[in-house]
C-alpha cells in the first residue's frame, strides 16, 4: 500500500507543477465559487489589507480557511500542492481504515485496491489538482465516517461539525453517523434486522454534536469580525447567488427560472435534499454506514453547488461494499454513462465558453447525463443492498418487487 | 382697496426673494484650434443665484418656501429643493476624447455614455439613495436620458475621485454630506437631449451664444457632450453652467482640405443678436502658438493678448461671424509626429484582454509624459458582472521587473452579485519618462436569463476608468477618463426556461420515484412455473 500512496503523491507533485496546473485552475466543474482556490487567495488577500472579505461576493469559503491560510500555512501554491496531496492521502488512509473496521481485518490484499480506486479516481485527482478545496470536505467526511466506524464517538463528531461547517449540506449526514455510533459498522445488508442500538443514547450525542458545530460558529464569527459570513458561505447554498455553471443541477435551473418563482424553487431544491435522511435511514437501519453511503450519493447529484469530487467520494466508497457487487443490476450502462458525461462535460463547456461554437444547452445536456449517471449508480446500489438480504435466486424461481 | 392690494403684492413679492438676492447669468464660448487641425469648443452657460443656500435635507420636512425665478431655470430649481441637491453633475457624451492629441478638456467630465454624480446631506426624512433614485428618474424626464437605469449595480461612492467643486454647507452633527455616482457608458446623447437642455436656458437658440447651437452640427462633431454642473459657492449662492463642448473638424468640412473656420462654416449659424439678460456675453478664441503659422482673425477682437483674442457681445453689436484664416496654407498638413509630443501628462490605455467567457485579464497601461515624477488617482468602478481578482494585480516597469510598490494607499469596496458594483480607488506613482503596465486577473460572471439586455450578444458596455492627477503645489486636480470597455459574457438560451425547467424537474422526479419505489416495495421470490407467488 505504501507503494501506491507513493506513486499518488509523486504523480499529483508532477501533474500539479507542470502547464495542467494552469489550465485546471478555474475549471468550474473541478472547482465550486464555494471551494475555488482563486477565490481562497483573493479573500486572503483582501483579508491582509484589512477589507472584510464577506462584504462582497468573491470570497464564500469557511472563515476557518481564512484563519488557517492567513496564519498557519503559508501562501504559496507549491506548499499547497503537497499540502492538497497529503490531505488526499489522509482521506485514502481513512477509505482503508474504514474497511478494515467493516470487514474486522487487519492488512489485507484489497487495501491497495481502495486506496488506488480513491487516489487515481479522476473525480478526486482532477479537484485535487485545481486545488479546490472539497478535497478537504471529501477527507473530512471520510476521516469522520472512519471515526464513527471506528467507535470514537467525539471525534467522528468534531470532523462531521467540521465537514458540515465548510460544507453545510454534510449536515444531512448527522443522523447515520449518531446510528454508527451506536451499532456497529460491520456489514449486515445480508441479514437485515432492526436496529438494535439504543436510540436514546443518540440525544447526547447530538448535544455534542450541536456544541462543536455552535463552538466552530462563535469561533467563525470572532475570526471574521461579524456574522457576515453565514449569509456570504451558507447563504450561497441556499440562494444561489453565483450560478457559475457546475456538473450540478442547480446553476442553469436557476439562471433560466422565471424571477416571481425564484424563491419557492430555491425552498424545494433546498428542502428535497432533506427528504433522503429519514427514508434511508430507517430502511438501512441494520446497516448505517450504507445509509452514509447512499446519502453521499444524494448529495453528489443534488447539492446545491457540487464539483466532481462529490460523486467521485460516492464512487469511491462503493469499494467498500463487495457484497452487493452481484447484485447490480446495469453497472455497465452506469459506467458507460459516466463515461460519456465525463467525456463531454469538458468538451461541451469548452465548447460553450472558449471556442463560443457551443451554447449553453449542451453544457446543460451533459450534465444532465452525469444526473442520470449518479442518479443510476444511486439506484442500483440501493436496489443491491436491499437484494442483498434476498440471498441467491434458485431454479424456477425470480426475486422481484411486489 | 386697490392700494392695500398692490402693496401686498409687492409684500408678497419681497417675501418670496428672500431666498435669494438676486440672479446673474453669463455666457461664454471659448474656442481652442488644435493642433491636429480640429476646432474644440465648449459652450458654457452660467446662472448665480446670489445669496441661495441649498436646502438643508432636515427642512425636507416642513413645506418649502415658493419658487419664484426669472433667469434660473425653474425646474432645475423645483428639482435642486425638492430633494436638497448640494451639488450635482450630469454629463451626456459620445465618442473618445483623445487627450494625447487634444490636451485636457475645459470640462473635465468627458466619459462617454452618462455620468450623473450628486453630493447630498442626509439627516433627511428618506434616506440618501432614495432621493438618488428620485434624482436619477427626475433628470431622466428632464433631459430625455435613461438615467433611470443607474440603479444600485451602478452606484458608487468615490469621495476620493470625486470631491466636491464647490463648498458643502455645514449640517448639523452628526450629519455629513454623501456621495452618489454612476455611469450608463451605453447611454447616447443626441438632439432630444439638447433640445431640453436649450429650453433650460434664458436665451433659447436665437439671441446670445446659445444661437450657435444648431443640433445637425454640434451632433456631426467628431466628440461632442452635454454638461449640467449645480454648485454652492459660499459667500456668493447656487450657480448653474450648464456646458456644451464639441471637438469639430474644419478639414474634414472644408473642401480644399483646410482648417479655416468661421462660425457659419462650423455651427452653420451666426450670433444674430446678443442675448439681452446676459451680464456678460464673451467669446474667446485661443490663439495658435507663434510657430504655426500666420493667420488672421475677422473681426478684430475686442481685446486680445499673446494667447487669446476676446470678443464682448454688446448690445449695439451687428450680426457677429468669427472667422479664422490661415491664409498662406493651401490644404492643411497633419502634423506626422502628433503621437511623439503628447499634450496630456500621462498617455493610458485600458483593455480587458481574454477570449473566454469566464475569465480575462485587466490591462492598463500607463506612460508619464513629462520627466517628472506624477502621482494620480486611480479609480476603477466596476458592475459586479466583472469580478477582479486583487491578489493578482502585478505592476511590471519597462524593463519587465515588478514593482508593486508603485501603488499605495488602496481603498476596495468588492463587488456583490445582482447589488453592488466594485469600486477600487488607490494611488499610482509613476516615474518620469516611463511606461507601466498594471495587469489583473478578472473573473466573468454569468447572469440570470433576466438580467440580460434584449440584445445579450452585444455585451456589456463597462464603466471608464477614471485618473485623477494630484499636483503637489495644490493646483487644481485634472481628471482623465479611458474609453468605456466592452465585455462579452456568456449567454444561457434565452428560449429554454420552460425546457429547463421540465428537463431538470423530469431528472429529480425520476430519481426520488425510483428510489422511494425501491424503499418502500417489499422483496418477492416468484415462482416462474405459473403457480401463486410466495410471499416471503
Amino acid at each position: 500500500m505504501a507503494f501506491e500512496l507513493a506513486f499518488a503523491v509523486l504523480l499529483r507533485l508532477v501533474l500539479v507543477l507542470s502547464p495542467l496546473r494552469r489550465l485546471l485552475k478555474d475549471d468550474s466543474q473541478l472547482s465550486s465559487p464555494l471551494t475555488s482556490y482563486s477565490r481562497l487567495r483573493e479573500g486572503i488577500y483582501l483579508f491582509r489589507e484589512g477589507i472584510n472579505p464577506y462584504s462582497g461576493g468573491t470570497f464564500r469559503h469557511s472563515p476557518l480557511f481564512l484563519a488557517l491560510f492567513s496564519t498557519v500555512i503559508p501562501d504559496s501554491e507549491a506548499f499547497a500542492a503537497i499540502l492538497w496531496a497529503c490531505v488526499d492521502v489522509l482521506g485514502a488512509w481513512a477509505l482503508v481504515r474504514i474497511w478494515r473496521a467493516r470487514g474486522r481485518v487487519g492488512t489485507s490484499k484489497r487495501d491497495s485496491l481502495i486506496a488506488a480506486l480513491y487516489l487515481l479516481n479522476p473525480y478526486i485527482f482532477l479537484p485535487s489538482l485545481s486545488l479546490s478545496t472539497s478535497t478537504f470536505d471529501t477527507t473530512l467526511q471520510l476521516v469522520s465516517l472512519m471515526f464513527a466506524a471506528q467507535g470514537q464517538a467525539s471525534a467522528s463528531l468534531l470532523t462531521l461539525a467540521f465537514t458540515a461547517h465548510l460544507s453545510l449540506p454534510s449536515l444531512l449526514l448527522l443522523p447515520p453517523t449518531v446510528l454508527l455510533l451506536l451499532a456497529d459498522p460491520y456489514s449486515h445488508l445480508a441479514s437485515p434486522r432492526p436496529f438494535n442500538g439504543k436510540i436514546s443514547k443518540g440525544l447526547p450525542l447530538f448535544a455534542e454534536f450541536s456544541a462543536y458545530f455552535c463552538s466552530l460558529v462563535l469561533a467563525s464569527t470572532v475570526v471574521s469580525d461579524g456574522s457576515g459570513w453565514i449569509i456570504n458561505s451558507w447563504g450561497a447554498g441556499l440562494l444561489l447567488p453565483d450560478l457559475t455553471p457546475n456538473p450540478g443541477l442547480w446553476w442553469y435551473f436557476f439562471t433560466e427560472m422565471f424571477d416571481h418563482f425564484r424563491p419557492f424553487f430555491l425552498m424545494i431544491f433546498s428542502v428535497h435534499l432533506v427528504i433522503y435522511v429519514a427514508p434511508l435511514c430507517i430502511k438501512f437501519q441494520h446497516d448505517p454506514l450504507y445509509a452514509a453511503f447512499l446519502l453521499l450519493g444524494v448529495l453528489g447529484i443534488f447539492k446545491p453547488y457540487p464539483t466532481l469530487s462529490d460523486p467521485g467520494l460516492f464512487l469511491s466508497l462503493i469499494s467498500l461494499f463487495p457484497e452487493t457487487y452481484p447484485h447490480l443490476r446495469y453497472p455497465i450502462v452506469t459506467t458507460l454513462l459516466h463515461l460519456h458525461a465525463f467525456l463531454l462535460l469538458p468538451l461541451f463547456h469548452h465548447l460553450w465558453i472558449a471556442t463560443g461554437t457551443g451554447n449553453a444547452n449542451f453544457f446543460y445536456a451533459s450534465t444532465l447525463v452525469f444526473g442520470i449517471a449518479n442518479g443510476g449508480a444511486l439506484l442500483d446500489c440501493v436496489w443491491a443492498g436491499l437484494r442483498v438480504a434476498m440471498g441467491e435466486e434458485r431454479e424456477g424461481y425470480v426475486i422481484v418487487q411486489e | 382697496m386697490r392700494w392695500f392690494a398692490f402693496f401686498s403684492l409687492i409684500l408678497v413679492q419681497c417675501s418670496l426673494s428672500a431666498a435669494h438676492s438676486g440672479e446673474e447669468y453669463h455666457e461664454e464660448l471659448k474656442l481652442r484650434p488644435l493642433p491636429d487641425g480640429k476646432l474644440a469648443a465648449r459652450f458654457a452657460f452660467t446662472t448665480l443665484l446670489k445669496g441661495a443656500i441649498p436646502r438643508a435635507p432636515t427642512n425636507l420636512t416642513v413645506n418649502d418656501e415658493s419658487q419664484h425665478y426669472t433667469l434660473f431655470p425653474l425646474a432645475m430649481g423645483q428639482l435642486l429643493r425638492e430633494y436638497a441637491i448640494t451639488e450635482l453633475h450630469l454629463t451626456l457624451n459620445a465618442g473618445k476624447w483623445d487627450y494625447d492629441r487634444w490636451g485636457y478638456p475645459e470640462e473635465p467630465g468627458v466619459g462617454s455614455g452618462a455620468e450623473l454624480w450628486t453630493w447630498m446631506g442626509d439627516g433627511a426624512p428618506t434616506s440618501i439613495d432614495e432621493r438618488w433614485k428620485a434624482i436619477q428618474n427626475a433628470h431622466a424626464g428632464l433631459f430625455c436620458a435613461s438615467l433611470g437605469s443607474m440603479d444600485t449595480q451602478r452606484t458608487t461612492s468615490p469621495t476620493r475621485a470625486f470631491p466636491p467643486t464647490g463648498d458643502l454647507p455645514r449640517l448639523p452633527a452628526p450629519h455629513v454630506h454623501r456621495l452618489r455616482h454612476a455611469t450608463l457608458p451605453a447611454e447616447h446623447v443626441c438632439t432630444e437631449n439638447l433640445t431640453p437642455f436649450l429650453k433650460l436656458l434664458p436665451c433659447p437658440a436665437h439671441a446670445g451664444i446659445a444661437a450657435l447651437l444648431a443640433p445637425h452640427k454640434v451632433f456631426d462633431a467628431d466628440w461632442h457632450g452635454l454638461g449640467v454642473h449645480v454648485r454652492w459657492r459660499a459667500g456668493k449662492g447656487v450657480e448653474l453652467v450648464m456646458t456644451v463642448q464639441a471637438v469639430f473638424d474644419p478639414v474634414r468640412m472644408s473642401a480644399e482640405r483646410k482648417r479655416d473656420w468661421s462660425f457659419h462654416s462650423v455651427f452653420d449659424r451666426t450670433i444674430p443678436r446678443s442675448c439681452p439678460v446676459a451680464t456678460t456675453s464673451l467669446i474667446h478664441v485661443e490663439l495658435p502658438p507663434p510657430g504655426d503659422g500666420s493667420y488672421t482673425l475677422n473681426p478684430a477682437p475686442s481685446t486680445a493678448n499673446q494667447a487669446v483674442a476676446t470678443f464682448s457681445i454688446s448690445k449695439d453689436l451687428p450680426e457677429l461671424d468669427v472667422t479664422m484664416k490661415w491664409g498662406e496654407e493651401s490644404r492643411f498638413a497633419y502634423p506626422l509626429d502628433a503621437s511623439s509630443t503628447p499634450l496630456s501628462d500621462f498617455s493610458v490605455q485600458r483593455t480587458l484582454k481574454g477570449s473566454s467567457q469566464t475569465h480575462g485579464q485587466l490591462s492598463i497601461v500607463i506612460r508619464n509624459n513629462r520627466p517628472t515624477e506624477l502621482s494620480v488617482l486611480y479609480l476603477e468602478t466596476m458592475p459586479w458582472h466583472v469580478e477582479f481578482y486583487l491578489h493578482t494585480l502585478r505592476i511590471t516597469g519597462p524593463d519587465g521587473q515588478q514593482c508593486n510598490d508603485l501603488f499605495s494607499n488602496m481603498t476596495y469596496t468588492p463587488p456583490v452579485p445582482h447589488a453592488q458594483p466594485a469600486m477600487l480607488q488607490a494611488m499610482l506613482t509613476l516615474p518620469p519618462l516611463t511606461t507601466l503596465r498594471l495587469t489583473m486577473d478578472a473573473r466573468k460572471s454569468f447572469l440570470r436569463y433576466t438580467e440580460h439586455p434584449p440584445d445579450a450578444q452585444r455585451g456589456w458596455d463597462l464603466p471608464p476608468a477614471v485618473f485623477v492627477t494630484q499636483s503637489a503645489s495644490g493646483g487644481a486636480s485634472k481628471r482623465v477618463y479611458t474609453p468605456a470597455l466592452l465585455v462579452d459574457l456568456a449567454t444561457p438560451d434565452f428560449s429554454m426556461p420552460y425546457n429547463v425547467i421540465i428537463m431538470s424537474c423530469t431528472l429529480i422526479a425520476l430519481i426520488f420515484g425510483s428510489l422511494f419505489n425501491i424503499l418502500t416495495r417489499r422483496f418477492v421470490v416468484v415462482k416462474v412455473d405459473g403457480n401463486v407467488p410466495k410471499v416471503q
